[in-house]
């Protein structure tokens, strides 16, 4: 390990650093349409630099995306976690969701893990989730994480963004 | 696993660290020294790619150093091992910042990362990828005692790209050096 990156868990998942072990399944990610939401579609080579660039992530800012794994299958069902790449506005909580894990609420309980980590451990007063406009799936889960819609911009590279802001850190129980 | 440091008599290879982003957004920024490295970047993805070179190590177990002057501090470069998806074999790759240039730092730089590949890795032979028409970065190569062994697409660099191997640990001296011809 070139830099600490902590395990948590919640009561049915793992969260763990990326690995080599994610990269069939985000490979498949990002060759389907799913990859709409997140910036579109990637071959092989920029996913395996994708996963890589997430590992950096936590050596450069001390966190970054947790992978999500299910404990009683043992699926690869996404990523979430504290996320400040270069261009972003401020630090936000962030998700993806594979295929295999939609529709169980996966995402809401690897995100509310997460959340609680970046205000807990990371000491974060406050958190925003950057969603594409076009993502209503992830607006969704951020209007259940009682996060609020706070403005609109336009990303460079992403295009019609969305600023979703969670509730302050002294605010969740 | 931690991020060896290197020395050299002028330089110091060691890990990448943020304070690198401002001169590789810099080398990014430039089409010319850029080109055969991939190609102009804006400051996200040069953000993104200097973390996936960290991440690299993590997932090969070996990567790009930082190459510092030890005069001055300042970045002169990056060399190191490079294997990502879609690559045929690993290869010693190599990128010169504008204020290192013509002073034979890539050249130390590379030899360090060689001598270390062959023999603290125990590696037996090594590539370079380089793209055609990068020219000074072939005559770093020919340098080394690097051949051209031929190429292949490579679909991340855009199009064919060239191989040059270099000469294997027996074909050098304790330096690292090619053995010089009598």
């Amino acid at each position: 390990m070139i830099i600490g990156i902590p395990t948590l868990e919640t009561d049915r998942l793992i969260l763990r650093a990326p690995s080599l072990d994610d990269f069939e399944a985000e490979a498949g990610f990002f060759a389907s349409p799913r990859s709409a939401g997140v910036g579109g579609t990637q071959t092989r080579d920029q996913v395996w630099r994708y996963l890589a660039f997430h590992i950096g992530h936590w050596a450069f800012r001390g966190y970054g995306m947790f992978a999500i794994v299910e404990k009683s299958s043992g699926i690869y069902c996404g990523r979430s976690g504290p996320y400040f790449p270069e261009g972003w506005p401020e630090p936000e909580i962030g998700w993806t969701v594979m295929q295999a894990a939609e529709g169980r609420g996966i995402a809401f309980e690897a995100a509310t893990r997460t959340r609680q980590y970046a205000y807990d451990t990371l000491g974060w007063d406050t958190a925003i989730s950057l969603i594409a406009a076009s993502n209503q799936r992830s607006q969704t889960l951020a209007k259940r994480l009682d996060a609020t819609l706070e403005s609109s911009y336009v990303h460079p590279q992403f295009g019609d963004m969305q600023v979703w802001r969670h509730p302050a850190a002294g605010v969740l129980q | 696993m931690q991020i060896p440091t290197l020395e050299t008599q002028r330089l110091t290879l060691r890990e990448n660290r943020l304070s690198d982003f401002e001169p590789l957004v810099e080398f990014y920024a430039d089409p010319i020294r850029s080109a055969g490295f991939g190609g102009v970047l804006n400051r996200n993805d040069a953000w993104r790619w200097l973390a996936s070179s960290i991440g690299h190590w993590q997932l090969r177990g070996y990567g790009f150093w930082t190459v510092e002057e030890k005069a001055t501090g300042l970045f002169a470069g990056m060399v190191g091992l490079w294997s990502p998806e879609g690559w045929r074999e690993p290869e010693l790759g190599w990128i010169l910042a504008a204020n290192a240039e013509g002073r034979g730092i890539a050249y130390e730089a590379a030899l360090a990362a060689r001598t270390y590949t062959y023999d603290v890795m125990g590696w037996d032979t090594l590539t370079s990828n380089i793209i055609p028409g990068t020219t000074r970065s072939i005559a770093l190569a020919e340098r080394l005692g690097a051949k051209l062994d031929g190429s292949y697409h490579n679909d991340h660099m855009g199009g064919e790209i060239l191989v040059y191997r270099h000469p294997s640990p027996a074909e050098l001296d304790n330096d690292g050096n090619v053995e010089a011809y009598t």
